[in-house]
């Protein structure tokens, strides 16, 4: 039997060593002789560390003390120079009285699943890192839309929110968007694409192209959606500009066309009046002539001043006239809409130094979007827009409230940026974009507070003197 | 004698009213002159034109509003409309195919050509 225990410690596919109290090698087996050689007399910390004194932590002093097994890892360098991954065990040898009289050691090789382990936490740490520092935001969500895990980009612009819904943290929203990238990934594996305005915490609206792709566990089966989004804003603003030259465009082809139209029937006037030896008729085209070359210069001025970024032509004008004017424009399109317009103008408002044509397109675009609103909305029986315009000694504040349909907070959000419009085929994107924009080139501050089916107000606050150094901004809440 | 057809020219540019009617009465057309879509309807009711040349961008009543309205009578719907208009050629092709109205029987765009519009208005007055 003693015999069957020696073989078995012989050919066992470990290092086996006993050690007495002093850590010498009483015993080794047969692999362990092979690779480290002769230990007659020797320190198991010579042998298989080639130090000189005790390890720290070692695992046989241990067992001597508390007559436990431990284990640990260590590497062992062999007769050969190599160093060599091990898992260690220790475990008491005691005699009939139970005392231990020596300790076991069995060192298994672990040197290649080590190098596989190291490679695939070097591998792990690649896509990490990949993960973390892409320029983009990269979510993973479940099938909640729970974000359980953000990359730094992510946490640096909308805040540490693993383990909130995906429209809580980036669209500040209660329910989710429709139609849902990561939903409809979640149910066709399919990538899916979108394009988004989202919400910095810091309040910055950032425009996003955001793409979904599946995470598939081993059977197949998606646990959850990668969604990432590039931060687009720069292309937008860039085709921002580019649209308000489209639109400059094509609001004067119109204009071109029908002072080419005057100036054909201006020529042809004072050709026939020759035919005709009609003085009164070659001086009536004459006139004609004369007359659209001023509007086409006019023209060409008003286009150098879109051109240059709407910069506006300030002049003194009385505040309360331009939004009169509004109103009388737009007093029919009420009637018509069955909306009761009410108007309140602080008489002593004054004047303000403003580009009368742009801040007329302003108040009308604004008016015309509360009328829109109150037209849509089906809940209330009566509906009314209040204008009002008040003075103060450094600047005019008008006020365009109405209880129409109102906006949530993502339309709130959303309200300034370019092509975006909660009018579906009614709106251009363009209104609430351009009319910021006018305010902007003032240093004036626009304002917009508004509930789901309650209503919407904007303030626009002028300065009095024009635009000065201070930075203009629109506002939501 | 025959009596000179009434051409009833709609637009709110004073300009092109000059231009318009100079031409078509120096190549024997009585004119009448509106300067939105509620003048034309009054001038229709009042002296019944023979044809129509009508702007669309107009203020307080549009050209289209009119043209709508009229098409829906039954005394004046027969009355050739020519759209002379300097808005997008897409507004040619919108117009064309409505299901609600019926075509106009001519459509131009400005700037205009004066022997294209008098051929026009020959074709529909003949």
């Amino acid at each position: 039997m003693e015999l069957n225990y020696k073989q078995f410690f012989e050919v066992m596919p470990a290092y086996l060593t006993i050690l007495d109290r002093d850590l010498r090698i009483m015993e080794g087996n047969q692999r362990f002789r092979k690779d480290f050689g002769e230990f007659e007399g020797r320190y198991c910390y010579e042998i298989n560390r080639h130090r000189a004194e005790r390890c720290e932590h070692c695992p046989a002093e241990r067992t001597f003390r508390d007559g436990l097994r431990h284990g640990i890892e260590e590497q062992f360098r062999n007769l050969f120079g190599q160093e060599v991954s091990l898992i260690v065990y220790t475990t008491p040898i005691r005699n009939e009285a139970g005392e231990i009289t020596a300790v076991m050691k069995m060192a298994t090789e672990i040197t290649e699943l080590k190098l596989l382990q190291n490679q695939i936490r070097e591998g792990r740490e690649r896509y990490r890192q990949l993960f973390e520092e892409v320029p983009c935001y990269i979510t993973i969500q479940d099938p909640d839309l729970r974000i359980i895990e953000a990359n730094r980009q992510f946490r640096e612009d909308f805040g540490e929110v693993l383990g909130s819904k995906c429209y809580q943290a980036y669209m500040h929203r209660s329910e989710a968007c429709v139609p849902c990238a990561v939903k409809q990934t979640f149910q066709d594996g399919q990538v899916h694409q979108v394009e988004e305005v989202v919400t910095s915490r810091d309040g910055q609206q950032v425009n996003v192209l955001v793409y979904t792709a599946p995470i598939r566990d081993a059977g197949g089966q998606i646990k959850s959606v990668m969604e990432m989004s590039t931060n687009i804003t720069q292309i937008r603003e860039l085709q921002s500009q580019l649209a308000s030259v489209g639109l400059v465009i094509s609001s004067i082809s119109h204009g071109i066309k029908g002072l080419l139209t005057s100036l054909d029937g201006g020529s042809y006037l004072v050709n026939s009046g020759l035919e005709k030896n009609s003085r009164e008729r070659i001086k009536q085209g004459w006139q004609m002539v004369e007359r659209n070359v001023a509007r086409i210069k006019t023209m060409v001025l008003d286009l150098l001043y879109y051109a240059k970024d709407r910069e506006p032509n300030l002049d003194w004008i009385p505040a309360h006239s331009v939004a009169e004017e509004v109103l009388g424009l737009l007093r029919g399109k009420a009637k018509e809409y069955g909306v009761d317009f009410h108007w309140e103008f602080d008489p002593a408002a004054g004047d303000v130094a403003a580009d009368a044509k742009a801040i007329r397109s302003l108040l009308v675009n604004l008016v015309e979007n509360a009328l829109d609103a109150c037209r849509v909305d089906k809940k209330k029986s009566t509906h009314q827009i209040r204008v009002g315009l008040k003075g103060y000694p450094d600047f005019v504040e008008y006020e365009i409230y109405d209880n129409g349909i109102g906006m949530d907070q993502e339309t709130r959000e959303r309200a300034f940026s370019l092509f975006f419009s909660s009018k579906a085929g009614d709106g251009t994107g363009l209104g609430l974009f351009i009319s910021n924009k006018i305010v902007q080139a003032h240093g004036g501050e626009i304002r917009l507070e508004s509930e789901l089916n309650k209503g919407t107000r904007v303030t626009v606050r002028l300065p009095r003197k024009g635009p000065a150094s201070r930075p203009a901004s629109s506002k939501t809440s | 004698m025959t009596s000179q057809k009434k051409i009833l020219i709609v637009d709110d540019e004073e300009d092109i009213l000059t231009y318009l009617s100079a031409l078509l009465e120096d190549n024997g057309y009585d004119t009448l002159l509106a300067r939105d879509g509620e003048e034309a309807r009054k001038q229709v009711e009042t002296s019944l034109p023979d044809l129509i040349t009508l702007d669309i961008s107009m203020p307080e009543k549009s050209g289209i509003k009119f043209y709508r309205d009229m098409k829906a009578d039954d005394q004046w719907k027969k009355i050739p409309v020519i759209i002379v208009t300097g808005i997008s050629e897409d507004f040619k092709k919108f117009i064309s195919t409505r299901q609600q109205v019926p075509p106009p029987e001519g459509y131009l765009s400005k700037p205009i050509n004066p022997e294209e519009i008098l051929a026009l208005i020959k074709k529909f007055t003949a």
